[in-house]
Formats: structure tokens, sequence, C-alpha cells
């Protein structure tokens, strides 16, 4: 069993097989930046894109993504060589907290490969799902908006 | 320094007294320990070794970005570029710092950083390398970080920003550790006030499943009074089917007394038991009938973090290492010790970026949970809570209800009355004995129910008391403690006495304030709103839509100001969804203004919550919600733009994290007030009660 996590085929442990695809991104393979907010999908800090579609990974069986391809915000950018998002998202000093950022920036990535110049009705109804208890909703808005401006 | 000298007598008196009047000292709860900084522990704090500065983070960072500020103060001071110093998240190795609580960490720790940054600067100069650094205070304006030019004004990049955008490992979650295992402590479907305990389990049926690796009976200490049963399992994943399969039966304590809380949160019914015991304004007002006259019932609520809490533990030798989000790691430590039989000097917590706090990681659990499954297993293990375990065991905003009368004689308020009736929040239960509750009751009240109640107006004839009642759910510090649910109940009454008065809000406010710069930020807000202009029409929502906007202000812990102007629109059924917010906020000298303004940001959200959704649902005396689903928080959808505006001082420091909460629900409040004609006295509001008749 395999994935292509990021670009390179990974296996999957046969043992990991019932695991959910966060575990097997976080404990396995050592990929912290999704994140275990609910566990039912209803917070979306777990959010990764598994081909081209964002999704949460909390309720993926991580056996069920055989032969699929996953992308994590590690595989987005690196600290030198940002994407656009990431930019965006440090430029509006967007995360309090952080920890449901991966997710956010996760699906603004799908949005924006989607639908390159969103509407704001297109932005919040993509982004209503994924939950943020510090309240950075508008400075996401606001960093999506400029990652528009930067790609 | 004076005031500083005053609260660290009151601290230290507390903690001797209770202490003392213990005599059980075996039962003693290990209580929270909250020196206020000196200048001896900040000189652990930076530190220079070959060319480069550490400054190890004498706060948890759990969001407010105090990383940046500190830093900011730190390289201000030492006169060095932005690059050169790296920001350390502490451990316990470092001298007991105070818990991160109560918006403080500005106001208290950025002039102890900049005295030593300033002294370690003077001894680098003078050409030392080594050793420690004495630190002599010199006075506040020749500290350069507060100097024009110096670090106050300035956003830079926020310290971990990179971090988290690129998903480096930064919470305690991320942490792996070779051959570590994951765990989880299963308790009762009890109230956590009542005893339980695990009775039989069927262990067969575990060990049928793959990756199961152990039941451990001693798994730590109790929640409230529920113990535990331990799992560890070579994968997350398995601890679920584990507990599903071990079907653990519990014994549960069917003689303990579980009162309803929507009883014992009742103001009228405590009301008609007699007076309420601790008062907060102790004036007399005069028989006689009120013009305003309102009750105001405000539920239990979480805080609702998106990372639920997580801790990693390993042993080694005898000594206990622990990787936590927590906002005090030195409590931690101490409970830690206390509970596994160590010294404190074999015990290290790990401060770990905190992933959401607002008060509510405060204690030691899962902690405590982590290290005793490590110990059982002799490996290194994982715990973090399911979300249900977050509502089920932890601490929340305790439920309130407010009286609150005023009475108006020529525009101007002469007596006012405010009595609440709610749960312990400094006190809490989550660390507080029953026993212990009755002698802080007795002796000293709760100034967490307490915060805020002291109207910021001048009233007249004011009084202002408050009962606190142990409920069977646990309740405790959450963002603003008292202070926003009592800037709701204020804030209302103060709108209804402006309309019992006939003067405009913004005008009767204005008349009965006395601090200029409550005052201020009053009149920055209605200027930014403009204030006095009808509400903007909701562009797209239905004609049908009514639209309110509505004022309201306060002050918090008598250091920090803000005034919110909100509109709303409501629909003919009733649902309200908050247009635009307006926020003018003076915290005095603003190290870091955008992340000011991202507090207020918070606190906005937070006071669309207060008002539209934050619930927590209890059944038979314990939390029920297990999911996002059954406890709602704020989303993109229900929040509008928001305009803040810092009015920015020039000397004094305070604190942002929990200030515009105080105006935010109030002011929402009352916009539905004018939208609609009808007092919002029940929160989350309903709906059905706001709809237009058919």
């Amino acid at each position: 069993m395999f994935l292509i996590l990021n670009g390179a085929p990974q296996s999957i442990p046969e043992d990991w097989a019932d695991e959910t695809l966060l575990s097997l991104l976080r404990e396995a393979y050592g990929l912290s930046g999704a994140k275990f907010g609910c566990g039912v999908g209803i917070c979306g800090a777990c959010t990764v894109i598994v081909d081209g579609v964002a999704t949460r990974s909390c309720v993926v069986r991580a056996g069920d993504a055989q032969g699929l391809t996953v992308r994590t915000i590690e595989g987005l950018g690196s600290a030198e060589a940002l994407h656009p998002v990431q930019q965006a998202w440090l430029a509006a000093a967007v995360p309090q907290c952080g920890y449901c950022q991966a997710g956010q920036i996760m699906l603004a990535v799908a949005l924006l490969e989607q639908t390159p110049r969103p509407s704001a009705t297109d932005v919040e109804t993509a982004l209503d799902g994924n939950l943020c208890r510090c309240g950075t909703y508008e400075r996401i808005r606001a960093a999506i908006q400029q990652a528009v401006e930067l790609s | 320094m004076r005031r500083r000298d005053i609260l660290a007598l009151a601290g230290g008196g507390l903690v001797a007294l209770v202490g003392a009047g213990a005599a059980v000292g075996a039962l003693v709860p290990v209580i929270p320990r909250r020196p206020l900084p000196d200048l001896a522990d900040a000189v652990g704090w930076i530190a220079h070794r070959d060319g480069r500065f550490t400054l190890t983070l004498p706060r948890a960072e759990m969001g407010q970005n105090i990383a940046t500020a500190l830093k900011q103060v730190a390289v201000a001071e030492l006169g060095v570029p932005w690059e050169a110093v790296e920001v350390e998240l502490h451990d316990t190795a470092l001298p007991r710092v105070r818990a991160t609580v109560g918006s403080e960490s500005v106001m208290q720790f950025a002039e102890p950083l900049a005295q030593a940054c300033a002294a370690l600067r003077d001894a680098l100069a003078a050409g030392r390398q080594q050793g420690l650094v004495e630190v002599n205070p010199r006075p506040f304006r020749e500290l350069r970080a507060f100097q024009p030019g110096g670090a106050s004004g300035t956003s830079p990049e926020i310290v971990h920003g990179r971090e988290i955008v690129t998903g480096e490992p930064l919470y305690s979650a991320d942490v792996r550790l070779p051959g570590m295992l994951f765990g989880r402590v299963l308790r009762a479907p009890a109230p956590v006030e009542t005893a339980s305990r695990p009775r039989r389990w069927d262990i067969d049926a575990a060990l049928r499943i793959p990756g199961f690796v152990a039941v451990v009976e001693a798994c730590g200490p109790a929640i409230g009074r529920a113990r535990g049963l331990g799992i560890l399992a070579e994968r997350p994943g398995v601890l679920a089917a584990i507990a599903e399969a071990l079907a653990v039966e519990w014994d549960i304590d069917k003689t303990s007394r579980v009162r309803d809380i929507s009883q014992v949160i009742d103001i009228d019914a405590r009301l008609a038991k007699g007076a309420l015991p601790h008062t907060v304004l102790d004036g007399t007002p005069e028989p006689g009938a009120w013009d305003v006259d309102i009750r105001l019932d405000i539920p239990l609520a979480a805080h609702a973090p998106i990372e639920p809490r997580a801790a990693v533990a390993s042993w080694d030798a005898g000594a206990l290492k622990v990787w936590a989000g927590t906002q005090d790691a030195f409590y931690v430590r101490d409970v830690l010790a206390d509970a596994f039989k160590l010294s404190t000097e074999q015990v290290t917590v790990q401060s770990c970026r905190i992933g959401g706090a607002f008060g509510g990681k405060t204690i030691c659990t899962v902690e405590a949970e982590a290290a005793a499954l490590s110990k059982a297993g002799a490996v290194p293990v994982k715990v973090q809570w399911t979300r249900a375990q977050e509502f089920a065991l932890g601490f929340h905003r305790p439920p309130s209800s407010h009286r609150v009368q005023a009475r108006v004689v020529d525009g101007k308020v002469t007596d006012w009355g405010h009595g609440q009736v709610s749960s312990h929040i400094l006190f809490t239960a989550a660390v507080a004995p029953a026993w212990m509750q009755r002698g802080t009751d007795l002796l000293l009240g709760d100034g967490g129910v307490a915060r805020g109640m002291k109207a910021p107006y001048e009233l007249g004839r004011a009084q202002a008391r408050y009962d606190a009642e142990r409920l069977s759910v646990h309740t405790g510090p959450w963002r603003g403690l008292g202070a926003g649910p009592n800037g709701l109940a204020i804030e209302s009454a103060i709108d209804e006495a402006a309309l019992a008065a006939g003067i405009d809000p913004l005008a009767f406010r204005l008349a009965h304030v006395s601090d200029v710069r409550l005052a201020g930020v009053l009149r920055r807000v209605a200027e930014i709103a403009e204030w006095g202009r009808p509400p903007a029409p909701s562009a797209g929502l239905p004609l049908r839509n009514r639209t309110g906007r509505g004022l309201a202000c306060g002050v918090y812990k008598e250091t920090s100001y803000a005034a919110v102007v909100a509109d709303v629109a409501v629909t003919p059924e009733g649902q309200v969804k908050v247009t635009k917010l307006w926020c003018a906020h003076d915290c005095g000298l603003v190290i870091n203004p955008d992340q000011v303004r991202a507090q207020c940001e918070g606190n906005l959200v937070w006071s669309i919550g207060m008002v539209l959704s934050d619930n927590l649902p209890v059944e038979a005396g314990r939390v029920v919600a297990e999911t996002f689903a059954d406890a709602p928080i704020p989303r993109m959808s229900d929040t509008p733009p928001i305009v803040v505006d810092l009015v920015v001082g020039k000397t004094t420091l305070s604190g942002a994290g929990e200030t515009a909460i105080v105006a935010g629900p109030g002011a929402i409040a009352n916009a539905i007030r004018a939208a609609t004609g009808q007092r919002p006295v029940r929160f989350p509001i309903d709906p059905a009660g706001f709809a237009l008749a058919p």
C-alpha cells in the first residue's frame, strides 16, 4: 500500500491502514502540520488536499488513501520559498494561537486552485466550515485576497 | 513598583491563610503560586552567548503573540538587530514565573525584561562576557524600549509565524519520542463532582485488538472525584476501539446530590433566600419603584480552543519530563511532583506553544495522565484529550444570573442595584475542594465573579452584591472572568436607563463617566462609527430585516478601556446577524499595535459568541456536549467587518487580551434591542423570541 505524499510515493504500513489519515500523517510520517481538533470532521484543523480536494483527514481511513495524491502544508513551500498563500498569511499576521491555521491554509489553497479569483461569497462558502476560536476570520479573508494578488 | 508590592502581599497572604486554616495537610491540594516578577528573576530571561542573545520567554505563548512583543522589547533595549535574538519557550528550570493569565504579560513583564536587557547591554559594553549581571533598575523613562523609536508602535513578522504556516512542530501534541505509545484515561459518564471509579472491564476483548498494549489502573489523580482507567496503545486510533471493547462498568456514588443548575443559578430564587454575602459596591439604594429592572441569565460556556489539551511524558532514571501546552508550567510541575512523590527538581515541564487556552489550560490534568501512563508503561506516552473529554472534564465559564435595577431622575441614575449568583472562578472547584471553598467563600468571596461588577459610572446610591454556588460541573477562569457577563448585564441596564431617560445612549454614558480614558474611547468609537447616523442597510439581505445599532463600553481590571459599536440585522424569523463592529481601545503604551488589534478582533468574535451561541449543555449534572455541533462557536459567516482604533498612551503599560469582551456583548445586545424593541435577557438569544408576528 502506498500514497503519493507531497509528490513522492510513501508506503502505508500495514498496521496503520485502519488508523485515520491524520494519525498516519502525524504519527507515522511525523508531519505535524495537520492537527487533531475534533475527530469527527467538524472543525477542519486536519484539512489536507487529497487528489485536489480539501479533505478532513481525521475522518479518512489511512488505507483508503491507497494510490491517492495527498498534499499537506509541509509540501506547500519551504521557509525560504513560501507559497503565495503562506506569504499572504504572514503578511496579514493571521495566526493567533495558530493551531487551526494549517487547515485554513490548505482549504484556501484548494479554493484558489479551483477558483483563482474568488468572490467574497466564494471565500465564505469554502471557508465557513473551518473553525478558529481565536477569531481570525477577518484576517483569513484579507489574506486570501492578498494571495490572489500575489499569485 | 508600589502597586506590585501591594499585590505581592495580597497573594502571599491568601496562600498562608488557606493553608493555616486547613490543618489536614495531606488533603490540601497544591495551590497555584503566582509571584510577581522581580528583577532577580528577569536576569534569567535574557542571555548572551557567542554573539547571540537568547530570550527565554517568561510567559506561555497561546496566540496573544507575546513572544513577538517581548522580543520587540528585548531587541529595542539591547539595541541589536531582530535576527540577533532567539526566542525560546521556558521550561521549569527557569525561576518560577506566574501563570500566563489576566492579560498581564506586557503590563508586568515588559519593564523587568527591559531592565534586564539594559543591564546586559551595559555589561557587554563594559567588556564583560561571563557570569550573572546584576540589574540595578533605572527610571522607566530611561529605558530605550519605551522611548519613541524604541519597541513600541511596530509590528514585525510574528515569532513562530513561519513555523505555523509551514507546519513545523510547535505544540505539545507535535512532540514525538522514540518508542512512544499513545494513552487515554477513561472516566465514568457522571458529573466530575460525583465520586466514581472503574469496577470491572473486559480485558479479553481488549487483548484481541491489534495495537492494544495495556490497561493501567494507576493512571494518575482523579479529576474532581472521577477516578479513571488508563489504556495504552501502539497507535492513536486504537484507543477508541479499546475503550469500546473494555466496556468498563463504573461504580458511581448514588448518594451524591446533583442540583439542577437552572434552579441554583437563579438570582430571584437566591434573593428570596436572603441577602447576597459579597459586596462590590456598598451603597444603599432608596426603596421604591425602579425605572429599570431587568434579569439576565448567561449560561455555562466552554473555552473550546481548537487544540484539545495534550501532553507527552517521559521518565528517565526516576526523573520526569513532560511537554505541555499549559498556561502555568510551574503549577503543573508542582502538581506532578506531589502526585508522583518527587522533588520539584526531579520534574521538568517544557512549555509548548498552546493551541488556544483562554484561561482553561491553567490546571494539571492531561499532564498527570501522560505521566502516570508513561510510568506504568516504562515508555514515553502521548495523551491528547478527545473533544468530548475537553467538554466533560475541563472547567468552564460559570453560568450567572443577574438582576440589575436603576432609578433615573432628571436624566441621571440616582440608585443602582446589581445582584448576581454564579459559580466559582478564581477558587475553581477544579483546584479547590468544597471545604476549601467554604473557607474562601466565608473570608474572601471570589474576585473572579466580582470582576467587572463595579460599573464604571457615577450611579448615585449604587449597590452590587453576589454569591457563588458550587455546581456539579467545574467552573473557572474564562476569557475576562466575570467581566464579560457583568459587562453584558451592566451595559444592558445602562442602555435601558438611557431609554427610560429619553437620552441618547452615548450622551447618557458620557454624563455618568468620570474616567477620562473611558470617555475617550467612547468619543473615539462614536467618531469612527459615525454614531448618530442610522445603521447601514444590510446589503443583500431581505428588506424585511430590521436593523439596529448599539453601543457599550467598559474597563478591564481598572487598567484598560474599550468601547464598541455594533450594527445588527434581524430577520423576520428573529435570526440575528452582526453586520459591522467598531472598537476603540486604550491599553496605554502599545508595543505591537497589530497584535493589540488582533486581540480586539478576537474579543469581538467572542462577543458575538456570547450573545448568539455560547452554551454548554448539561444533563443530570454532567456536560453532555461531545462535538462542536453540540456547543457551536462563531464561524466566518458570523463575523462581520471589524474596525479597531487604538487610543495610544505614552507611559502606562496594560493588557489587551480580555478588554473588548467587556463591551462587545453589550453593544450587540443593545443593537438587537434597537432593531427589535425587545431587550435580550436570556443568552444565547433564542431567535423565536425576536421573530416578527406572522
